[in-house]
């Protein structure tokens, strides 16, 4: 008996399970996980246990989840970075942080976890000896209600003392975050306000400038507008709207226990926070896999035509797939990649794309476009690796349970959401995932489509090519290398905490901490930018060194995987080689921390020409090269003049 | 009768993490290792769920009160049950 795979059996039941017949497999299924760990099958209760951790389970299975997760024993082997979360709370917090907990562990990120008792927030910030610093966060979540508003001034007050009040309440929230923000050095998540769900002046609520519904429309604008780079607001006005008021709350046990809403909700409510925390972490989904028939259009193209597929105005089945179709495009638009997987033949796949007058979606919009007869699980390896993006990053949809069941048994490491059967119900569906979170807006999420799409087109060339060096010749690459400047430092700082793959240390730095390092002196900062006659790539690489005596160490380098093999490397160890030399440095250190994503790099600084040094027991290895021995490694890229 | 009192330990069991807990009628409150308010509320929550029933505001807190007991809190819940006939 193999019990990882009644595991696997067991949780793909449970993920599928239709029609009231959750509860029931879902007893069974951690039945089987207590059986499995008592065996000491710990690793494999570990990976089952991620994936059964979904958003549409109830309050009640989720905290049976949190149980067996909390008897885990802690990994092996890899030395995995914690995150150090403290939660301050205006409201009891202990079910949230536990569930929020949860699902970052669902999200592969292992937290510390320090929470202040409720209601104290602002002297555990204020106070500079209080146990928030002795813990020395690296992330602050405040957690928040209506009732920790500070100058409602009532509905009598007139516009002008309303507008005090919102700038005041704005202001003071400011500057809690400024202070914990310069003590500990920490990146801070706060929730806005949801209001109560009564109104007392009902329909005119919003039209009268002192009610407090106008009121806390005006503070979370306030805040909105006042987020500084190191503050991600969570929404949870628009959260609780999106749930129901009056479905959100249970008075009663805010009177009892100061829960902050109904138990149930808790789930939805941690969700999301930790949903935006781990896009904070670099663990949001990049890409959305689409199935084709029947998943955004209606019918077999293959058997029913161009004109016989349901896609457009006029039949409520093939509205509904335009709906879909739109909400798609809004993805791909803001940022989200899009491919297919689909078992056709690829001319008749391409078809609607090309001919269909009412489809939404066009070939433009789809970055990698994979229609075949091999298996899905196949497929989908192959578009991680065309895009140059880990498996873990994509979302697969299919209408079909059976291709469902194969890629999730087969590439787990994919999210692979339950489809209902009706199609309007599709963005619901994939929506309340919360996959495609963002931590903050940043300008080139918009043009990120476009990069992969230039990257599939040189491919291409590339295809074309026998001789690399030609290759490398003919794309005619130049690059900017810089220190980080302000404006570069939220892409430098999205990348940081992001990059997975092509990143030697996986060292997470806040945008304070970097600031720090660039003012100071001892600290060498780089970024990147790469073009080429196909495209910008933008910023694509980060390298932070210090100076340590005669040698300078190299404490984080990193690259964005759409610009492998490009010769980057070499061009940036080069110009940092000349600048150690400049500086009169004997030699550059780097170290290699494996983590399970960035095995690409293991040979890194092998490959630049370094020396071993030494491995440590787990894993890490530490490389040394001579400066004087040093000479530049050839490349194909040019070197621009920086700006101004 | 019976039955509910199974579910009801099950129910227990499940919240304070113990499958050998067992409870009677003169059980306490402070008689069970871990049961603190926090753990208070989420039995509630579970026993709300479990049996489909809803607690006032003021039953909530009556099974920590003083004189009160695992006995009269299943007399509490019988009466929020539907009567079968």
């Amino acid at each position: 008996m193999n019990p990882k795979v009644d595991l696997v059996e067991g949780l793909e039941r449970f993920l599928s399970a239709k029609n009231g017949q959750g509860p029931e497999r879902f007893g069974l299924f951690v039945e089987l996980l207590k059986q499995a760990s008592e065996q000491g099958c710990q690793e494999d209760v570990r990976s089952v246990l991620r994936s059964a951790i979904v958003p549409t389970l109830d309050y009640t299975s989720l905290r049976g989840l949190y149980r067996l997760k909390r008897h885990l024993s802690p990994m092996v082997g890899v030395s995995q970075p914690m995150l150090r979360l403290a939660v301050l709370g205006g409201f009891t917090t202990d079910q949230l942080t536990q569930l929020i907990d949860l699902f970052l562990f669902g999200l592969g990120i292992c937290v510390e976890i320090y929470e202040a008792e409720y209601g104290v927030f602002r002297q555990e910030i204020i106070d500079q000896r209080s146990d928030l610093y002795q813990f020395r966060p690296h992330l602050v979540y405040i957690a928040t209600t209506w009732r920790d508003l500070a100058h409602y001034p009532g509905p009598r007050a007139s516009a002008a003392q309303v507008a005090d009040a919102v700038t005041q309440e704005v202001a003071e929230w400011r500057n809690l975050w400024n202070t914990a923000h310069e003590r500990a050095g920490c990146q801070i998540v706060m929730d806005n306000v949801a209001p109560p769900p009564w109104r007392v002046f009902a329909n005119q609520e919003a039209a009268h400038p002192a009610s407090l519904g106008r009121y806390v429309t005006e503070v979370n604008r306030g805040l909105a507008g006042e987020s500084q780079r190191y503050v991600s607001m969570h929404d949870v006005d628009s959260l609780s709207a999106e749930i129901g008021r009056w479905t959100w709350h249970d008075e009663r046990l805010y009177h009892h226990a100061k829960l902050p809403c109904a138990p149930e909700i808790l789930v939805q409510y941690a969700h999301s926070v930790a949903a935006l925390v781990g896009a904070m972490r670099g663990a949001a989904k990049k890409c959305l896999v689409l199935d084709l028939d029947n998943t955004i259009w209606g019918g077999v193209i293959g058997d029913d035509g161009l004109a016989g597929i349901a896609i457009g105005q006029g039949d409520p089945e093939s509205e509904a797939f335009l709906a879909f179709q739109r909400y798609l495009k809004g993805l791909r638009d803001r940022g989200v990649i899009l491919a297919t997987c689909s078992k056709n033949d690829e001319r008749n796949a391409r078809e609607p794309f090309e001919k269909h007058a009412e489809m939404v979606l066009r070939l433009d919009d789809i970055s990698c476009f994979v229609a075949n007869w091999n298996d899905k699980a196949t497929n989908l390896r192959v578009i991680a690796q065309e895009l140059n993006i880990g498996l873990s990053s994509l979302v697969f949809v299919d209408d079909s349970p059976a291709e469902r069941a194969l890629v999730r048994r087969f590439v787990p490491d994919v999210a692979v959401p339950e489809m209902p059967e009706d199609p309007a119900e599709y963005i619901w569906a994939i929506a309340r995932h919360r996959y495609f979170e963002m931590a903050e807006i940043a300008t080139e999420d918009f043009q990120r489509t476009e990069y992969y799409k230039a990257n599939a087109e040189r491919k291409r060339a590339e295809s074309a090519t026998m001789d690399i060096d030609a290759y490398l010749r003919s794309l005619e690459m130049w690059a900017r290398i810089d220190v980080v400047r302000s404006e570069t430092l939220d892409r430098t700082v999205q990348l940081i905490n992001k990059s997975n793959q092509f990143n030697l240390t996986t060292r997470r730095y806040s945008v304070a901490q970097v600031m720090g390092m660039v003012q100071d002196s001892r600290w060498v900062t780089r970024t990147v930018c790469l073009a080429d006659r196909f495209g910008d790539s933008g910023l694509i690489s980060v390298l932070l060194a210090r100076v340590e005596e005669q040698s300078l160490e190299i404490n984080t380098w990193l690259m964005s995987c759409r610009v492998l093999k490009r010769g980057v490397e070499a061009f940036l160890l080069n110009q940092l080689c000349a600048l150690a030399r400049s500086r009169g440095l004997r030699t550059l250190s780097g170290e290699y921390i494996p983590t399970p994503k960035n095995e690409l790099v293991r040979d890194h600084y092998a490959s630049l020409g370094f020396r071993g040094r030494g491995v440590h027991p787990d894993g890490r290895t530490e490389w040394y090269l001579d400066l004087d021995s040093w000479t530049p490694l050839p490349h194909f890229i040019k070197e621009s003049p920086v700006d101004g | 009768m019976d039955d509910i009192r199974a579910k009801f330990q099950a129910v227990l069991r499940d919240v304070f993490d113990d499958d050998t807990l067992v409870v009677h009628d003169s059980t306490t409150a402070a008689e069970v290792e871990g049961w603190d308010s926090l753990m208070h509320i989420n039995l509630i929550i579970a026993i709300e769920k479990r049996f489909g029933v809803k607690f006032a505001t003021a039953e909530i807190s009556r099974l920590k009160e003083p004189g009160q007991n695992i006995g009269t809190f299943l007399r509490l819940l019988i009466s929020k049950l539907p009567r079968t006939a």
